[in-house]
């Protein structure tokens, strides 16, 4: 299978976070995805593209925000999600989070939905999440501890 | 897709249905209803999710800033969740640990007194 990248871009106004998580999720099943896979994807996509949209409103606020995707060689589904935010360093994962915090939850459910995912902070903040198409995916949804 | 939300009493308990997809778009209405049920003395509040269609992060802080405002009343803030693609976002995150969770209405308001 070649693979086909797709790239959308989006303006930073949270308005356009339900149209990511279309699009890319449309894809993913045309790629073949499970639909189960498809739900762990499209929220993802959601918590991906919500931190750099979040990001483009305080600092860059005319800037769109990029998503790249689309199947590769080797049988899983790639998403990169591009901003020019100042970028930010994931938490590593905690064994005994604070409940009381409203925040922070959004890179928890990444890691724990994608296959893979590298946090590359550059000139901006780029996510790239990996998840297999095949129903044979692992499925690792246990909490952190 | 657009976030419903619809409340009723259950005697001293309030019911809030909420439908639809819970993102960072849609997430400012719940907050503001949360906030309006608390300082209008709905302390026990029971958000029935049947009809959530999606939710992530930003939705769960919302939840997570609605069970605070409520405990600081000695209040409850219950979930129901029959759907296991909703009820795994709170697994992920432990915070199934934090909030109790039912399988439907009437078990919350049999546990809720």
């Amino acid at each position: 299978m070649n693979s086909a990248e797709v790239e959308l871009q989006l303006p930073a106004d949270t308005q356009y976070v339900g149209l990511a998580r279309l699009v890319v999720t449309v894809a993913a099943r045309n790629a073949g995805m499970a639909e189960e896979r498809v739900e762990d994807l499209k929220i993802a996509v959601s918590e991906a593209t919500t931190n750099a949209i979040n990001a483009h409103r305080r600092y860059h606020q005319d800037t769109p925000v990029v998503l790249q995707f689309g199947p590769s060689g080797d049988g899983s589904f790639e998403v990169t999600v591009v901003d020019a935010g100042p970028g930010f360093d994931p938490a590593p994962p905690a064994a005994d989070r604070d409940w009381t915090l409203e925040g922070g939850l959004g890179v928890t459910l990444i890691r724990g939905l994608a296959d893979e995912v590298n946090f590359i902070r550059g000139e901006g903040m780029k996510v790239h999440m990996n998840f297999k198409v095949g129903l044979e995916a692992e499925n690792n949804s246990q909490p952190d501890r | 897709m657009d976030l419903t939300l619809e409340h009723r009493r259950e005697g001293d308990r309030t019911v809030l249905e909420v439908g639809g997809e819970i993102d960072v778009y849609t997430a400012p209405k719940l907050r503001e209803r949360l906030v309006e049920l608390v300082a209008e003395g709905h302390y026990k509040i029971i958000v029935d999710m049947t009809k959530v269609e999606f939710l992530d992060s930003t939705g769960l802080g919302v939840l997570v800033g609605g069970l605070k405002r409520v405990r600081s009343h000695d209040g409850q803030l219950a979930l129901v969740c029959n759907q296991e693609r909703i009820y795994k976002i709170f697994r992920i995150t432990g915070l199934t640990k934090v909030f109790p969770i039912y399988d439907s209405v009437d078990e919350a308001l049999q546990d809720i007194e």
